[in-house]
């Protein structure tokens, strides 16, 4: 038997681990266990009010708050039969722009280009390509800034309530965010073309996309969740096609489609299915670059995300101009009990909250479906795919191919520059 | 006007990676006249990640509070300078990806300003990090101790811009 481990992580709470399993030389098995599901916050959740949901639910993945917070709202809100108020709609698009343009920025330049570069790190990069880093740190300040300056902070904004927010930031405050906006807008514009020029490995597999899918907008907050191979369902239904099943030899839940094969959520599902919701900013940018769609590389996601930049940029300076708080920043509301579903982009993938709750407004069932819960199979898979030239390579190359393709996903670990322990393991058939 | 901050990092319901964040408030509440000084700014950010360059902007000196696990006994607190920030990062790890050290570092090579801050790390060795516990007893015992540390950094920062 044939094991290999390697130490040293940067991130301590769920050691990372990658298995590949070998029969007569040949790659059978993958598993990977990066991932912790959210099933002590469902349990946490229960005989909670519902205004504490959207602040608990913030803390599952610190990366993206945001997205936790508004598809816990829109789940609470649609379990109420009420709908936030267009300007309350509009401020939360706004500020989800904030989110993907932190998360975006972080991931492109600090997390991924490192690995096309040849680079251990973003040290390393900053060394060699100074302007990308800084660049990188000034747009995702502004990110920061859209939260801060709406949310009130941003590490965990507060200002999202159930119903809407607790109160509007003034618009001053806003317009003053434009000088940036548009700095950043140009500068992204700039770097889709350098995107498609980074010398991205080769590996292709047929996905299954799935996003949310609006006609009218390129798909956050509302809309329907569609699949690139069958067409879209209500998000109502979405667990009658999506389901999670108990991966084997492990306690993590993996979700598939209900005939248990795999899909994929994030930016590069997001982009093929909806680049004709795109702005003609972003696409511009995409035709500038001569992008092809649609893209079945997991490496050319950063592709997808350096076109989304685009997007919500020229969205927020859309939308603050556009900035008019008028009415009550929340509903009132009326509690009686429910159930309601929802599902909004995160900038990592679709995330699906449905909760139940009863006549005083407090929670009674939580079910949280995370966008890196959906995609673990899908990595796995490519893994697979991979692992015939990984077990070729030395241990410390082999960890690295391997964290270089998981990274590429933006799972919700992938702030650690190295977090793989790898097992190989000859089994006997 | 602001001087100085304080930044507990970590993450709530997540056992003992909150500690930098309840240590910081263990210290507001045991010390208020100092933490209300308008010349401090007290902040607790969870995984702010490369966002505490941001909550450097303006100031002179910070003291950052973190739980960190380089295999000391719990409870252990390492303290920690500018100076020291290659060291620290590499011998002993923040309890979470983009820690403190990683991002100081690369702030201050990005950014000469932040070479010119005075930054003080206070490391709080930390051992139970499954999703729901609280702080394990080791931990939980050294808050006040990292309290007093906290306390002992801020007069020792504000004697030095004194003088």
């Amino acid at each position: 038997m044939k094991t290999i481990t390697v130490p040293a992580l940067a991130r301590v709470e769920g050691e990372g681990g990658l298995y590949i399993g070998l029969q007569s030389g040949k790659a059978v098995e993958v598993r990977l266990d990066i991932y912790e599901p959210p099933r002590f916050f469902e349990g946490f959740l229960l005989d909670r009010f519902l205004q504490e949901v959207p602040d608990i639910t913030a803390r599952i993945c610190g990366i993206c708050p945001v997205a936790y917070q508004m598809s816990s709202a829109l789940a609470l809100e649609a379990a109420l039969g009420v709908k936030a108020t267009p300007q309350a709609d509009s401020l939360r698009r706004l500020m989800y722009c904030g989110e993907y343009i932190e998360s975006h920025a972080l991931h492109i330049f600090m997390l991924q280009a490192p690995d096309l570069f040849g680079k251990e790190s973003a040290f390393e990069l900053a060394a060699a390509a100074p302007q990308i880093v800084a660049n990188a740190l000034r747009l995702k300040k502004i990110g920061n800034r859209i939260l801060s300056t709406i949310g009130g902070r941003s590490v965990h904004p507060v200002n999202v309530c159930v119903g809407g927010f607790h109160s509007w930031p003034e618009a001053a405050t806003l317009t003053a965010l434009l000088p940036e906006l548009e700095w950043g807008l140009k500068t992204c514009t700039e770097y889709v073309e350098w995107a498609a020029g980074l010398p991205y490995p080769a590996l292709e597999s047929d996905y299954e996309c799935v996003a949310l899918h609006n006609e009218h907008e390129y798909g956050v907050l509302h809309g329907e969740v569609r699949s690139s191979k069958r067409g879209g369902i209500p998000v109502q239904e979405f667990e009658t096609r999506y389901i999670e099943v108990q991966a084997k030899h492990s306690n993590a839940l993996h979700s598939r489609t209900v005939e248990k094969s795999t899909y994929l959520v994030g930016p590069l599902a997001r982009l093929n299915i909806n680049h004709e919701q795109l702005g003609p900013k972003a696409q511009q940018a995409l035709r500038k670059a001569k992008i092809a769609l649609p893209i079945r590389n997991p490496y050319k996601a950063l592709l997808a995300r350096a076109v989304e930049l685009v997007q919500f940029f020229d969205e927020s300076i859309e939308l603050v101009k556009a900035y008019k708080p008028e009415g009550p920043a929340h509903l009132e509301l009326q509690l009686h009990e429910g159930e309601g579903a929802a599902a909004t982009e995160a900038p990592r993938g679709l995330l699906y909250h449905r909760y139940k709750i009863d006549g005083r407004g407090l929670i009674r069932f939580a079910k949280i479906t995370p966008p890196t819960a959906q995609n673990l199979p899908r990595i796995e898979a490519d893994l697979l795919a991979l692992a015939p030239a990984l077990v070729e390579m030395s241990e410390d190359e082999a960890t690295r191919k391997a964290e270089d393709l998981v990274r590429s996903y933006d799972p919700c670990i992938s702030c650690a520059t190295h977090f793989l322990k790898l097992k190989v393991e000859e089994t006997r058939s | 006007m602001t001087r100085l901050a304080v930044i507990g990092i970590g993450q709530s319901l997540r056992g003992d990676d909150a500690v930098g964040l309840e240590a910081v408030q263990t210290w507001r509440l045991s010390h208020p006249q100092t933490a209300q000084r308008p010349e401090i700014r007290v902040i607790t950010a969870e995984l702010p990640g490369l966002s505490v360059l941001d909550m450097l902007e303006g100031i002179e000196a910070a003291i950052i509070v973190d739980a960190v696990h380089g295999g000391a006994e719990p409870g252990r607190l390492h303290r920690a300078r500018s100076e020291d920030l290659e060291a620290f990062a590499t011998s002993s790890k923040s309890a979470h990806g983009w820690g403190a050290a990683e991002t100081l570092r690369l702030g201050r090579e990005m950014d000469p300003n932040l070479r010119r801050l005075d930054i003080r790390i206070i490391g709080i060795e930390a051992v139970e990090f499954t999703v729901g516990s609280s702080l394990s007893p080791a931990v939980r015992e050294a808050l006040p101790r990292a309290s007093t540390a906290i306390q002992q950094q801020v007069e020792s920062l504000l004697e030095r811009k004194e003088a």
